[in-house]
């Protein structure tokens, strides 16, 4: 991985942990503390912030998009899949993203990996039950016994396609919504929403609060390493690791709020009086309307087939 | 409770979206008045602090862990209403770069957790209980840590209710569900059984931990929100403790919506049984051969009651007649007591300004 210029994590920080192979075939296996474990689940923040905006200086056909025609088409996308009543449609749909994928040079593993690391974890273990009987009653197609209370456990017919209309659904909104965001950098995303007549206070705070999500992350870091160089017991203690959690979490706060005073007087240094100006350089071309075409065709073919084969 | 794209209908998140329109314009306005040209980096740091805070996980007993919200505490340190924009913010940057909740189902999202969740922790469960209370005493951290709980079980309560309205309100022609597939029955209980437990424990010890360090370590960060609370419990004035008359009125209002237990006991009071309805048994239940010459003379004198035996209607509808006579009644009694009320103080009155005339008359003659 490659830091990007101006970043704020250094190397170390975005490494996994000292003398511990990923995949847990070298060494002693250690449970980390949970505390550790939260600094990683950080540093890989970091990691993705900053890998995302190189993918999104890639020359490709999203990235070279007007970022307000961006928002907005693929806006109606999400609709339009949320609107789709079958899963072959959806499936059609999320062929589509792929074709998006392809076409603004995203390498198709990291695509699919990127959207598929949030679905197991959300939708799979939460429609798994659905699929049987107890929940959707319907014709069993996988008999599993009968050890609820003598009745016969299975997984029915209408269980299994509701679940699968549920799982592409999320997975193609999921993949819509990491396509805007892999190809769009922060500065322009933000500067479409405010071309869309989203109120300058929202815009302000956002793009203010991503910064200083970094910025307080390296704080965080900063005191658990702290805290670890005057660590001697190598076993990780629950309770002193909860009192560091909250400890952490105030003094954060006082942190945070005196770094505000200070971004706030430098704001004001600067001329700020309430309000901000930003250069919003927009346009639309031949390519911008090529695309709402192709997207609004998309967008009454899947509705249209949606409808006949509902 | 981050609930992603797919799972609610377009419906349900364009509801969600139009409640919350308003509220992020109010919590504009009034975050804009109380903390002027400064709200632009106070905001955005309660929203990278909210989106730090669902970052910490914490570890719970069976080897998972659980994440707060923070929406309470951030309510508690900033107010409310910059609670409100604050966990937003952070809301939208999750959605957008980690996919932890939806863009359409962004609306939702932020009603469960950025509008129920503060304003039910902060003023249904923080407020009222700190009421005179001081900046640095425990009951502050312990009240904050409740509303955080109550808000993350009420924000919880709202999600499994959008959730368990889809498979009812929106399913096709063979009743397959469309977006999530849980009832009430299934989404409710299994939404508040984790958040009773796992993560509003967890919200509760951070909220607990935070305000009770910065009571200890950097009382001017409580500052902020909280700029007349006197900093020790010798400071504080209490205004002296006054029963108002309407507290009565709690037991009365208790026992009136008590009132159909009655129904659940069936035979009349020891002794007031009526020896004419049913004769042979008030006779062998007594060890009597006849009624008394003078129970008998003078049982029933009095049969023109409007809701005899606390019925009308010849005990058609038992149930209805026992509540309608029981809803007369109170309301007889009110009335009249309200009748005495009103007729002592006319009199109160009237022997006021006639004693008034007197002393009148003696400051003139003196």
């Amino acid at each position: 991985m490659s830091t990007a210029p101006g970043a704020i994590a250094p190397d170390w920080l975005v490494r996994s942990e000292v003398g511990l192979c990923p995949c847990g075939c070298v060494g002693r296996r250690r449970k980390g503390s949970f505390v550790e474990k939260t600094l990683t689940g950080a540093a890989d923040v970091m990691h993705q912030a900053m890998f995302g905006d190189e993918i999104a200086a890639g020359p490709g056909l999203l990235q070279r998009l007007d970022a307000r025609v961006k928002v907005l088409t693929l806006l109606g996308l999400l609709v339009v899949a949320a609107l789709a009543h079958t899963t072959a449609v959806l499936l059609g749909l999320y062929a589509v993203t792929f074709l998006m994928a392809w076409s603004s040079g995203l390498r198709l593993s990291f695509f699919v990996k990127r959207v598929w690391l949030f679905i197991p974890v959300f939708t799979g273990l939460v429609v798994l039950p659905a699929t049987l009987n107890i929940i959707t009653p319907g014709q069993i197609v996988v008999p599993l016994g009968n050890w609820w209370f003598g009745h016969t456990i299975g997984l029915t017919s209408q269980g299994l396609q509701s679940a699968a209309l549920i799982v592409t659904r999320v997975a193609v909104s999921i993949s819509i919504v990491v396509l805007l965001t892999l190809t769009t950098p922060w500065p322009r995303l933000m500067g479409a929403l405010r071309a869309l007549r989203i109120p300058r206070l929202f815009i302000q705070v956002i793009s203010m609060a991503y910064r200083y999500i970094l910025h307080l992350l390296g704080s965080v870091e900063e005191m658990y390493v702290a805290r670890r160089s005057r660590t001697v017991n190598p076993s990780t203690d629950l309770k002193a690791g909860r009192a560091f959690v909250s400890a952490t979490a105030g003094a954060l706060f006082g942190k945070a709020h005196h770094l505000s005073e200070e971004v706030h007087q430098a704001m004001v240094s600067r001329g700020y009086s309430g309000d901000a100006r930003a250069i919003d350089s927009f346009r639309l071309g031949a390519l911008e309307i090529a695309w709402t075409a192709a997207c609004v065709v998309t967008a009454c073919a899947v509705l249209g087939v949606d409808r006949v084969i509902r | 409770m981050h609930i992603p794209d797919g799972y609610l209908s377009p419906e349900t998140c364009a509801v969600g979206a139009a409640v919350m329109v308003p509220s992020w314009s109010a919590a504009g306005r009034r975050v804009r008045k109380t903390v002027k040209s400064r709200y632009v980096p106070l905001l955005a740091i309660g929203a990278a602090y909210a989106f730090l805070v669902m970052m910490l996980n914490v570890p719970i007993p069976d080897g998972t862990t659980a994440h707060a919200v923070g929406a309470v505490l951030i309510a508690v340190i900033l107010g409310p209403w910059a609670a409100v924009i604050g966990v937003s913010t952070a809301l939208a940057i999750q959605a957008l770069f980690f996919g932890d909740g939806g863009v359409l189902a962004y609306g939702v999202n932020c009603f469960n957790m950025a509008l129920v969740m503060p304003m039910a922790g902060y003023f249904l469960v923080y407020r009222p209980l700190t009421r005179h209370v001081s900046l640095t005493a425990p009951r502050r951290a312990f009240a904050a840590a409740l509303g955080g709980y109550i808000g993350i079980c009420t924000a919880a309560l709202c999600c499994g209710i959008e959730l368990g309205l889809q498979p009812t309100l929106f399913h096709n022609a063979s009743g397959q569900p469309l977006y999530a597939p849980y009832h009430l029955a299934q989404a409710v209980p299994a939404m508040l059984l984790a958040h009773l437990t796992l993560a509003g424990g967890v919200e509760f010890a951070l909220t607990l931990g935070v305000v009770s360090y910065l009571q200890r370590a950097n009382l001017p960060m409580l500052r902020i929100n909280h700029a007349a609370v006197p900093e020790t419990d010798a400071e504080v004035i209490r205004p002296p403790r006054r029963v108002r008359w309407w507290w009565a009125l709690l037991p009365i209002a208790v026992m009136g919506l008590a009132t159909p237990l009655g129904l659940l006991y069936n035979s009349g009071a020891y002794g007031e049984d009526n020896p004419k309805a049913d004769t042979a048994k008030f006779l062998h239940k007594n060890h009597l051969t006849a009624i008394p010459a003078g129970l008998n003379h003078y049982a029933n004198f009095w049969h023109h009651a409007l809701f005899n035996g606390y019925d009308f209607s010849h005990d058609k509808h038992p149930a209805l007649g026992y509540v309608v006579s029981a809803f007369f009644g109170a309301v007889a009694i009110s009335v009249a007591l309200l009748t005495m009320f009103w007729v002592v103080q006319l009199v109160r009155r009237w022997r006021g300004s006639h004693d008034e005339d007197v002393s009148d008359l003696q400051a003139v003659g003196t």
